[in-house]
């Protein structure tokens, strides 16, 4: 998976966004009543319900967007980033995840907003109005929590996630779909951010361009399951 | 008690609202946080659950009170 194909679709990029997106809502959720107060518990059930409902707009945005570069819609091809594998064990990995991961999807939707693909153009706009709380809350917790380890994966993450130079974000620039390429992606979180991206080394030769990440695996089958819904329907009384 | 305070240093907040631009802006709760930019990711989690027109929220030590239930007026 992940090569031997020519240009990828709009429609990866977009499934990889709307399924991080729809992951990281999850993950959000999960802290609800286990963040550091009881308004950072609120937020972070605001921001979850916030992402499941852009991933919701981004997923009913697919069928305008091109054809699948990849067939089955199970958890190996999930293309969502290594962090949200697996529920985070400290806060440090939420405020991480909010101040850096959050940003970098939202500039892809910045970009995408700004692109030239009108079904985007339209629907993505409030959620740069929403996202915008997300990075005030992520920064000024970021201020506060010791999460340098976790900022630091997170960061690494994001830059997998853009991809490459003259990869399918760039040829999407090009095209007037994106307004903004990987080198102007990486540029603008690190600006938001606040400093400079840092110095990572990433082994492009090993990066799954439909999953966009360099890392094997993905998510359990417990996460899997919770996303499908089919977690609820064990406590469903059975019918008749 | 789990719900602990960790900032070392916060600030009240109080938070105003309004439905429509021709009712006044009204007082709809408050938030607690260590800095303006928490505050206002507070506020909007908490009390966005109406389709408010505006919201705005006031360090609390801002206020000039002039006169309280309980006092001398």
């Amino acid at each position: 998976m992940g090569t031997g194909r020519g240009q990828l679709s709009l429609y990866s990029l977009v499934k990889s966004l709307a399924d991080n997106k729809q992951l990281l809502g999850m993950r959000y959720a999960e802290w609800c009543i286990a963040a550091p107060t009881l308004e950072a518990d609120i937020a972070a059930a605001a921001m979850g319900l916030d992402d499941i409902g852009h991933s919701r707009v981004l997923y009913g945005s697919l069928r305008e967007l091109g054809t699948p570069d990849s067939a089955a819609d199970d958890a190996a091809t999930y293309a969502n980033v290594p962090y949200l594998d697996r529920p985070w064990t400290e806060w440090s990995e939420f405020v991480a995840a909010n101040a850096v991961l959050d940003s970098a999807f939202t500039l892809m939707i910045e970009a995408l907003a700004n692109g030239n693909v009108e079904v985007l153009r339209s629907r993505l706009k409030k959620m740069l109005q929403e996202e915008h709380y997300h990075f005030l809350h992520g920064r000024s917790w970021m201020r506060e929590a010791k999460a340098g380890s976790a900022i630091d994966r997170a960061w690494r993450e994001s830059i997998e996630w853009i991809g490459p130079e003259d990869a399918d974000v760039d040829a999407l620039h090009r095209e007037g779909r994106l307004a903004y390429d990987a080198r102007e992606l990486r540029r603008l979180l690190a600006e938001r951010i606040g400093g400079s991206a840092p110095a990572i080394d990433i082994d492009w030769a090993r990066w799954d361009r439909v999953r966009r990440r360099t890392e094997p695996g993905g998510i359990d089958q417990a996460t899997l399951e919770m996303l499908q819904g089919l977690a609820e329907k064990r406590y469903m009384p059975t019918s008749g | 008690m789990r719900f602990t305070r960790v900032h070392a240093d916060v600030h009240e907040y109080e938070v105003f609202a309004r439905k429509t631009r021709v009712e006044p802006l009204h007082q709809v709760g408050s938030v607690v946080a260590p800095d303006d930019d928490l505050a206002m990711a507070y506020a909007r989690a908490t009390y966005d659950e109406e389709r408010w027109v505006e919201m705005m929220i006031v360090p609390k030590a801002a206020v000039i009170s002039l006169w309280a239930p309980g006092g001398d007026s």
